[in-house]
């Protein structure tokens, strides 16, 4: 997992490239934790292909933080494996979801 | 195609060394990719359970055989009595705030495969299920 910080029209976003499992579940929450302390957030899933319970934790962890702090918090370009997952878990009724940056930052 | 097995200890970087040696049998088997990473999530929600819960387990042995109506699964653990079926199902209709992640992995799995069953085997704990090769 590799991530890295951008910006889309004054929000951060952290845009993650590899699997979100129980290999990389750590140092992912720990980038999203410390990003989202700086104000909203934008997790860009583009570059994920594949999403495990122990990812859905992390992003999970994420919104309720954002929440917490009353900043926002979106997930974008999602991959159809990682909607499946999402649909499943019902995670897609508790964090929203965009097709691109620029939709998730004007929201 | 032979059937995978492998046997490991019990703990998260096996469930790392199940998944890389996972993806090249896939490969090998000419899975479709839904179908791939399917069985690359089922496996490490099994596997992962048993490291995550399963004090006193020495191994855990995960097997995979395709079979014409799917890729027919199962994970063995010499751990204590331990149904990972027993447990409910998470709420995936309630709120942020009142989600817990717990029992996601086994919900997962659930939803995914049929025919999942647990049983308690010559002091085994034995969780078979069958990830359909369609949809």
């Amino acid at each position: 997992m590799d991530i890295t910080e951008a910006q889309e029209a004054g929000r951060a976003v952290a845009v993650l490239d590899g699997r979100l499992d129980t290999a990389t579940a750590a140092m992912t929450e720990a980038k999203l934790t410390e990003m989202l302390k700086q104000g909203g957030l934008i997790a860009d899933l583009s570059g994920v292909r594949y999403v495990s319970s122990a990812g859905l934790r992390v992003l999970l962890k994420a919104a309720k933080q954002a929440k917490e702090g009353q900043v926002p918090f979106a997930v974008v370009g999602l991959q159809p494996p990682v909607r499946e997952v999402f649909e499943i878990s019902g995670f897609d009724k508790i964090i929203p979801a965009f097709g691109t940056r620029a939709e998730a930052a004007a929201a | 195609m032979s059937p995978f097995r492998l046997r490991l200890p019990p703990t998260l970087d096996s469930v790392t060394a199940l998944q890389e040696a996972l993806d090249s049998w896939s490969e090998e088997a000419g899975l479709p990719m839904p179908v791939a990473m399917r069985l690359a999530l089922v496996a490490e929600e099994v596997a992962a359970n048993v490291a995550n819960h399963a004090t006193g387990a020495s191994y855990f042995e995960f097997g995979a055989t395709l079979q014409a109506e799917g890729v027919r699964l199962s994970l063995t653990d010499d751990g204590p009595d331990y149904d990972p079926l027993a447990h409910t199902a998470p709420d995936t209709a309630a709120p942020l705030e009142e989600r817990d992640p717990g029992g996601l992995g086994i919900h997962l799995v659930r939803t995914m495969t049929r025919d999942a069953v647990y049983a308690r085997e010559g002091g085994l704990n034995r969780l078979t299920c069958t990830l359909p090769l369609g949809g």
